[in-house]
């Protein structure tokens, strides 16, 4: 997948689960903050994750892991 | 179909529990470790209470025999998760500190404790997803109380409690309620060699408890009426410790 399909990707999805309008998922917006997630919320996030890309993640490895695009930017690795 | 694990549900107050849970609509998973004629026994009880399950072997102080009987069962069964867990396996070693050895007082830890752990943490993650799970953890009177010649059993009856407190303001918010409950003296195989002719003197209520009246509370605790309890000791002891 190239990033941009990726990108795609995860917004829908997390637009559909977490119900926050995908507009508002700006590159360098806050990834928890703006899908008001706490780290119990991780949970669903993994699985999510996990379903709709097929890669099995922990909590840790969002420990880096602050805005939107960092997420993209880490999606993108674990799926090339 | 909705499911319930009881660990150590093959004799006892697991299967009481096991036969309570299925008489609530349970399809019910009967964990045992050692013996399966037992275990076959109380899966035709619950049979006979117009319900189903299956008896699943591992030894829930052994991590890698809990995660794989685990996510075994739920890659073969991709439709349902495990929404109630009992968790009830648990041992007795007693014996005088002074005369405790290194390897009952880890026996007791290892299965009532660590096995509390193994199995919740692998259990829950689906519950947490669903948004919804009973958790219900058989802790003692000992755990509450503590008992002379039982500080590795009182140990970890004491850290289950600990731990339900914890797990239930943790989860709470994902409508998953974590409980115990705290058994007196029941007439199982676990208390077969104590004299309930002359320990019965001590209890209130003048006998022994049956393993039927803890399941009426986990059976409760395990409802969907009991969704506002969570973080909750209930003991079930004939008002010998209040």
């Amino acid at each position: 997948m190239t990033k941009e399909e990726i990108i795609d990707k995860i917004n829908s999805v997390l637009e559909e689960e977490f119900e926050v309008d995908k507009t508002l998922f700006l590159p360098d917006a806050p990834l928890m903050k703006t899908l008001d997630l706490d780290s119990l919320d991780l949970v669903d996030m993994v699985v999510l994750i996990e379903h709709n890309f097929g890669i099995v993640l922990n909590n840790s490895d969002f420990a880096g892991i602050k805005t939107f695009q960092d997420f993209y930017d880490f999606l993108y690795e674990k799926l090339n | 179909m909705k499911v319930a694990l009881v660990t150590g549900g093959s004799r006892g107050i697991g299967r009481a529990c096991s036969v309570k849970l299925a008489e609530m609509g349970y399809y019910v998973l009967v964990n045992y470790q050692s013996n399966e004629t037992e275990a076959n026994n109380t899966l035709s009880l619950i049979r006979e209470k117009g319900s189903d399950g299956e008896i699943l072997r591992f030894d829930v102080s052994k991590k890698e025999e809990v995660e794989a009987a685990i996510e075994q069962w739920q890659a073969a069964h991709p439709d349902t998760y495990i929404e109630v867990l009992v968790n009830n396996a648990g041992v007795r070693r007693d014996n005088l500190m002074v005369w405790m050895t290194d390897e009952d007082w880890n026996k007791v830890l290892d299965t009532s404790l660590n096995g509390f752990m193994y199995i919740t943490r692998v259990v829950l993650k689906n519950m947490l997803v669903k948004k919804y799970g009973r958790i219900v953890n058989m802790a003692s009177l000992s755990g509450l109380k503590g008992l002379p010649g039982q500080t590795n059993y009182s140990a970890a009856k004491g850290a289950i409690i600990a731990a339900t407190k914890a797990l239930a303001q943790e989860v709470a918010k994902k409508h998953v309620t974590v409980n115990a409950v705290a058994p007196g003296f029941i007439r199982t195989d676990m208390t077969q060699d104590l004299d309930e002719s002359q320990l019965k003197a001590l209890i209130p209520m003048g006998h022994f408890g049956n393993p039927e009246d803890v399941s009426e509370v986990v059976g409760f605790l395990a409802s969907k009426g009991a969704c506002y309890v969570t973080g909750q000791v209930v003991s079930v002891n004939g008002g010998l410790y209040t």
